[in-house]
């Protein structure tokens, strides 16, 4: 079985915030699966530390979403996609207070919990994940198996003379 | 293993059940992204990054992306109007296009015959590919008054650049330059005029150094090997000296200047005015900072300069860009592989050859509006706003009685825009053609409906210096909208031009190409053509000026009675030329960073855009917002020697605690009144637009560097 991922390099990351207008476009729910916060500025002895950081689900190891819903609406796949299944969530929201990453989000219209489910409705169809599909212009969204693109993050750091 | 494509086009339609995908090309900025358009049931249904573009490389910005909700917005204008109540009473009529179009032929015609075709002002916004069909409209009309935003906005780098070298030299980021210095510009957020981000994102992939300079922290700026944290407006005395550091260091180009450029000496003894103890004192930059840029520029080969509108909304415009200029040449970067390049273009009729410039009467060309003032804006037939207000106003030096603006909302984006509102109030007739009814069009007497582009057929990229032309497809039919080009071909045979035009604008663009043998239906099914790609071409052929020489000593400004050189001028409001003034506004005022999403006045309508802004905002450092008693998210007014306005304050570290950063062009379309709140955040209710504190040879206005107070708005 596949393992895939969604990983972004976040020093790359302009904070132009197109993969979040991706994943609009693909979904028409209120929450946002994808968005991208400023981290700093701050002054770090002589130097100015400014990132934008995509905030997205993680599709964890072992999730504690998937271990605080009491419906088990949320399971790992076989190839690592975390799915949140929206048919069966009750909108308890015990995951969302489970996500480390602040992940996850509630539909108030719906009363159901959201987030990102790595597209899977893609991915299974031989797609790539809307945020990741050639959007981004720093070429820092990448999908697929995380040692591979872990590689071609190191391999990129090295190349790169800029802070 | 599951084959993953990027894009994968074929595989998107057959698992959405799409109709079909079109390819076109972008325009929700400048224009500029291949796109892959998505259609179903005759609608469009997803937009995507075209991977075979070579611009672009197949991603995309939030606008692009975002199209379809602008195109399919609610209160689009899908048909023409003519007001039925008082100007900026919100009451329309709809109208036929032909109603429309013989009421503006009419009023164009008795007001050539009664104040002559000067009297009529065609205008249009930031570059939105119908300058030059506007221009032919006008020229062949004979009205030297086009209203655009071309003093102050990328018509001063063509001026400049085609008077130092004969064309914007535009940087070779497909053949990777070593150094990049980024010059007042968030290349990655604005995508400016010839570029995207996307290229110079991966020229820093492949190893280029970086020097950043702008007043304001951005990622680029904390990405950089050297950042220099400048004080507004003091770009000139900056780069004068950074070459002096470069002539007296003897990091130039010999071979380059000793046979390629005009005016060495001069220029020499002009950049040793500019030591770098007094650069340090203008322009608030360490000196060492300065050394370390100059030579980390100038020794690291080949280099380029990403530069955009910031240098040119000042008072020292003209100069700003020819001293970048000189820096890429004397340290041998121009037209240079990996450097910047003097692109060709394809073989097609240019923007200038189809704008018509050649056949508007000489006597009529020595009425163009400011053009005794703003002598080079003249020459490339642009011209100052306020000539255009005062005109309207005060019938000075002759009455403007009508104004056709298209894809223009001055009310937001021109300086002084109470003036700029009370000069829309007064004109007699005024026209807009656009895709809302926008504070500007609010005062209309009647409003089209501008096509967006996925409404058209265009040869994209038609005026720019990078080299390409790509067809724009047209995809949809969005009531009974029309492209600017069509509806000025229509309206050019109402007044009477029809033999200059065409049966239909499908046959103004075989005219465009014909030199390359290839008719209109013969490029859409290409992806693009590309000019000869030829680098030093000034070897054998010189460049294109007076001299054959780069001009780093300007024989045309010479001629036109300007100082040939760069020199640096204070800002006209600033604690140094205005101490008076910064007694009581005692903060340096920056505008118009560029936000994702917006263009501009544009975009505040589509609900994905909106969100990611949802107010205008105010950065402050926070020992500012201390002293001052502002919190993080308050309400602030912001005053300037002219008025105030209501920002929305940030507090922002990347920030001199002397500056702030407010944004532009901010009105509210979710506000149902005719107004629509357009005084309520618009910066240029606190801008000056008086034509002493213009740029003497452009005419550009000190837009982005003013003096403010700021405080926190009373509940």
């Amino acid at each position: 079985m596949n393992k895939y991922a969604l990983i972004i390099d976040d020093e790359l990351c302009w904070g132009c915030r197109t993969c979040e207008v991706a994943c609009k476009q693909e979904y028409d729910h209120q929450v946002k699966f994808i968005h991208i916060q400023e981290d700093g500025p701050r002054v770090e002895g002589n130097e100015f530390v400014y990132f934008h950081r995509p905030s997205v689900c993680q599709h964890c190891d072992e999730p504690p979403c998937a271990e605080a819903c009491p419906e088990s609406a949320i399971a790992k796949r076989q190839d690592g996609i975390v799915v949140l299944n929206y048919d069966t969530c009750t909108g308890c929201q015990n995951c969302i207070e489970a996500c480390p990453y602040n992940a996850i989000g509630f539909d108030e219209e719906k009363q159901t919990a959201l987030k990102c489910n790595l597209c899977h409705h893609r991915v299974d169809r031989g797609l790539i994940p809307a945020c990741a599909d050639n959007v981004c212009l720093a070429h820092c969204i990448y999908f697929g198996d995380p040692a591979s693109i872990n590689e071609q993050i190191d391999r990129k750091r090295r190349k790169r003379q800029t802070k | 293993m599951k084959e993953f494509k990027y894009s994968n086009w074929a595989r998107e339609i057959e698992v959405y059940g799409y109709d079909s995908m079109v390819k076109s090309h972008c325009r929700m900025c400048h224009g500029g992204c291949g796109v892959l358009v998505y259609v179903k049931d005759g609608k469009i249904k997803k937009i995507a990054g075209d991977p075979d573009c070579p611009i672009n490389h197949g991603t995309l910005c939030t606008k692009g992306l975002a199209s379809a909700e602008l195109v399919y917005h609610p209160d689009r204008l899908t048909y023409p109007v003519k007001r039925i109540g008082p100007k900026g009473s919100g009451k329309w009529e709809r109208i036929t296009w032909d109603e429309a179009l013989d009421t503006i032929a009419e009023r164009m015609l008795s007001y050539r015959d009664s104040y002559g075709a000067e009297s009529v002002v065609l205008g249009y916004g930031t570059g939105r590919e119908n300058e030059a069909v506007i221009y032919r409209f006008a020229n062949l009309f004979g009205s030297p008054n086009v209203l655009t935003a071309g003093h102050f906005c990328y018509g001063p780098r063509i001026a400049t650049s085609i008077i130092t070298c004969g064309s914007n030299p535009i940087v070779d980021y497909e053949n990777h330059p070593k150094c990049i210095m980024v010059w007042g510009n968030n290349v990655v957020i604005s995508n400016p005029d010839c570029y995207k981000g996307e290229p110079f994102s991966v020229a820093l992939d492949e190893g280029a150094k970086l020097i950043v300079v702008d007043p304001r922290l951005t990622r680029a700026a904390a990405r950089a090997n050297v950042w220099l944290q400048l004080r507004p407006g003091t770009d000139t005395a900056l780069a004068l000296g950074m070459c002096n550091v470069i002539v007296n260091e003897d990091l130039y180009d010999k071979d380059f200047v000793e046979n390629y450029v005009h005016g060495w000496e001069p220029f020499v003894q002009r950049v040793n005015e500019y030591p770098l103890d007094r650069v340090e004192q203008i322009t608030w930059v360490p000196k060492e900072k300065i050394l370390e840029a100059a030579r980390l520029y100038a020794t690291t080969k080949p280099a380029a300069i990403q530069w955009g509108v910031a240098i040119e909304q000042q008072i020292n415009c003209a100069d700003n860009d020819r001293v970048l200029m000189h820096l890429m040449g004397i340290t041998g970067n121009i037209d240079r592989k990996g450097g910047q390049v003097l692109f060709k273009p394809p073989n097609i009729r240019n923007v200038g050859q189809f704008g018509a410039h050649g056949v508007l009467p000489r006597d009529q060309r020595d009425k163009r509006l400011g053009g005794d003032m703003f002598r080079l804006a003249s020459r490339f037939s642009i011209i100052n706003p306020k000539c255009v207000w005062d005109a309207i106003l005060e019938e000075k030096p002759y009455p403007v009685k009508m104004l056709f603006l298209i894809s223009s909302n001055p009310v937001m984006t021109r300086d002084n825009a109470r003036e700029v509102y009370r000069a829309l109030e007064e004109v007699d007739f005024l026209a807009v053609a656009d895709f809302f009814i926008t504070p500007t069009a609010e005062l209309a007497d009647i409003v089209l409906p501008a096509a967006t582009w996925l409404e058209m057929d265009y040869i994209a990229d038609f005026w720019k210096r990078h080299g390409y032309i790509l067809p724009r497809r047209k995809v949809i039919q969005v009531g009974e909208c029309r492209s600017d080009h069509e509806m000025l071909n229509d309206l050019a045979h109402r007044v009477g031009m029809g033999e200059h035009w065409w049966e239909d604008f499908e046959k103004a663009l075989d005219w465009i190409l014909e030199p390359t043998g290839l008719t209109w239906q013969d490029f859409k099914k290409l992806d693009f053509l590309r000019g000869e790609v030829e680098y030093e071409k000034y070897r054998k052929d010189g460049f294109s000026t007076p001299t054959r020489k780069f001009e780093l000593h300007s024989t045309v400004l010479e001629k036109m009675g300007y100082d040939p050189l760069p020199q640096y001028r204070e800002t006209p409001e600033s604690p140094y030329s205005t101490p008076e003034v910064y007694n009581e506004f005692p903060y340096i005022l920056i505008t118009g960073k560029r936000l994702p999403g917006f263009f501009h006045t544009e975009n505040r309508q589509a609900p994905s855009l909106r969100e990611l802004h949802t107010d205008p905002i105010v950065e402050i450092h926070p020992d500012t917002a201390e002293k001052e008693s502002i919190k993080d998210g308050d309400w602030v007014i912001i005053e300037s020697p002219r008025g105030r306005i209501r920002h929305r304050a940030k507090l922002f570290a990347g920030l001199d605690p002397r500056i702030v950063a407010a944004q532009h062009a901010w009105w509210f379309p979710e506000k149902k009144d005719p107004g629509h709140g357009w005084a309520e955040s618009n910066i240029n209710i606190l801008t000056d637009n008086s034509y002493k504190t213009c740029d003497p040879a452009m005419g550009a206005s000190s837009v982005r560097t003013l003096l403010c107070k700021i405080y926190p708005e009373k509940t």
